[in-house]
């Protein structure tokens, strides 16, 4: 009498348990089994090595903790120097493209279907152009004896191409995915300034300028902006293209943090930890441009 | 007024097609020089690059193994993303915030800092992946993902996907067999689009080439750069190699446009266009 019900007792809780448990994890399954094998991917693939790079950039070569890494490389003259060309090519290649694909994006988005069609197809080849491929394209078009050069050269005018892996160099070749990005990237956005607009403007007798510094640029301002920080971002992120542009001459190639990074990891085994503090760098600039990017867009989107 | 307008836009334009098509003409032209040192044009023409690449065993076998990678890649990928896609509509919206998190991390971080921070991580849990194409093409397949997953989750926002689904479930359909034979079906520019896309990036990809496998799986980007500086530099070759490279995006580039209906689209990473809703 006394023993039964210390038996359920004993039973009692344990089934509670062990019920809603099975029956927990079934449901877990059924909610997150058809996205695990993508999360699992994403996961071991991008999200663990930032871990296994950020506790890298904190170890010493014997794998203590340390700051030494971090307090080395901001310390350099040679790390300070990739680091701020690295923001510079960013920065000038961010802003040529703005000045050059904004007024090329709004053309193209007023164009008649056809030639705006044939426009936009030449823009996808282009901004889906580069790597090695492109590095050659530069050499071939403006190298030393690029089609260019000959060509200027062959009209007696005295001209000397930038060196493919200096700054100018880069710039030039970096342009080449760039204005087409940008420009596919903003086009979306000019659909916004309706051509009512215009005619509202022209009809309290404003001109093309007025309209463009009273309502134009103040509309589109943000998405150009985004626009801005997408380029930029990704032109300080390129390694491929600077490293096949850079390789041909050592002497002329200019220090990026991408360059540096990739030169420690085929160079030796250390340095590695500065390598990371290099990547981990990278990664604060990728954050906060995204940050600023998404958050530039929501201000813009706000109006609509 | 109008006509500096006119005149000043033609100019852009001008510039614009030269700053894009010449480099293409120089590449095209390259392939077919003889010598090519002294005068605007080529001093002679030949065939030869072309059949030399032709009778080029590595050269085969270095297109061969770019191509496999890519398709590999997109397949796995398609497999991957669809399906999570499709949960994340139907089932358990948690799963976006999560996949939307890991499909910005590409952007964030440099091809580069990901091949550095696989190659420190594989050579800590997983060091007998090392050097394989198996840890380069699940690193391909992490890196391109963003693309197929934003094509696939537009296109599935657009064909309704949660309304076929319950009329589907109405009729008694399980998951698989709506997935499989309502979902996909509705949503094939997506997935042709995304993969497009996915293709690309592999195909193009140097940095986890470089880092991960280097020649022990040489790729068209590789065997390009060895072209470009290495010790047997050969330009002819590289500009007919250029040339095919320059076709296969080509190709892709109007495949992704056709199949987006004319849309454009971009290969760079978080870059979800920039769309007023207005």
């Amino acid at each position: 009498m006394s023993s039964q019900p210390s038996a359920r007792r004993a039973v009692a809780p344990e089934s509670v348990a062990a019920e809603p448990l099975a029956h927990r994890l079934r449901r877990w399954l059924a909610d997150w089994l058809p996205a695990l094998p993508l999360l699992l991917v994403a996961f071991g693939m991008l999200i663990l090595p930032v871990v296994a790079l950020l506790a890298q950039s904190f170890q010493s070569d014997d794998g203590g903790l340390t700051l030494a890494n971090w307090v080395a490389t901001l310390a350099s003259h040679n790390d300070q120097r990739a680091i701020g060309t690295s923001l510079a090519v960013g920065a000038l290649c961010a802003t040529i493209a703005l000045l050059a694909g904004a007024p090329i994006a709004w053309f193209v988005s007023r164009m008649l279907p056809v030639r705006r069609a044939t426009w936009l197809a030449v823009l996808n080849v282009a901004a889906n152009f580069g790597g090695i491929g492109l590095a050659f394209a530069y050499v071939a078009t403006l190298g030393a004896y690029g089609m260019v050069t000959l060509a200027l050269n062959a009209l007696s005018v005295p001209f000397g191409p930038p060196a493919p892996g200096s700054l100018g160099g880069l710039v030039i070749a970096y342009e080449y995915t760039n204005i087409p990005l940008f420009v596919l990237l903003t086009i979306p956005a000019m659909g916004i300034l309706r051509p009512e607009w215009w005619e509202a403007a022209q009809t309290a007798s404003a001109t093309r300028l007025q309209f463009w510094r009273a309502i134009g640029l103040p509309i589109l301002a943000p998405f150009l902006a985004a626009g801005w920080m997408l380029i930029f971002t990704w032109s300080i992120g390129l390694y491929g293209l600077p490293f096949a542009l850079g390789a041909g001459s050592a002497s002329s190639r200019v220090r990026l943090i991408t360059l540096e990074i990739g030169d420690i990891l085929q160079a030796s085994i250390s340095g590695q930890g500065r390598a990371a503090v290099m990547a981990m760098i990278l990664l604060l600039i990728g954050a906060v441009s995204l940050v600023t990017y998404r958050e530039l867009l929501r201000r813009a989107l706000r109006w609509f | 007024m109008v006509l500096a307008g006119r005149i000043g836009r033609w100019l852009l334009f001008t510039a614009l097609a030269v700053y894009m098509l010449l480099p293409v003409l120089a590449v095209a032209l390259y392939a077919f020089a003889t010598r090519w040192t002294a005068h605007v044009l080529p001093d002679g023409y030949t065939w030869e690059y072309w059949r030399a690449a032709l009778d080029d065993q590595r050269l085969f076998a270095v297109v061969a193994r770019t191509l496999g990678l890519a398709a590999a890649v997109t397949v796995l990928d398609v497999l991957l993303v669809v399906p999570a896609v499709y949960w994340q509509w139907v089932r358990n919206p948690r799963i976006r915030v999560l996949l939307e998190l890991a499909a910005a991390i590409p952007f964030v971080l440099p091809f580069v800092v990901i091949a550095f921070g696989l190659l420190t991580l594989s050579g800590q849990i997983v060091p007998f992946l090392q050097g394989t194409v198996w840890l380069l093409g699940l690193g391909h397949a992490a890196i391109a993902f963003p693309f197929l997953y934003w094509a696939v989750d537009g296109a599935m926002a657009a064909a309704n996907v949660p309304r076929l689904n319950e009329a589907a479930q109405t009729c008694g359909a399980a998951p698989l067999d709506i997935l499989w034979r309502v979902v996909v079906p509705n949503i094939g520019p997506g997935i042709a689009t995304g993969g497009m896309l996915v293709f690309a990036t592999s195909f193009g990809e140097f940095a986890l080439v470089q880092i991960l496998v280097g020649n022990r799986f040489e790729t068209i980007s590789l065997y390009s750069l060895d072209l470009l500086s290495g010790t047997n530099a050969n330009f002819g070759k590289l500009a007919v190699i250029t040339c095919f490279t320059f076709v296969i995006v080509f190709a892709i580039s109007a495949a992704a446009v056709h199949w987006n209906r004319g849309q454009a689209t971009r290969l760079l990473h978080g870059g979800q266009p920039i769309e007023g809703r207005g």
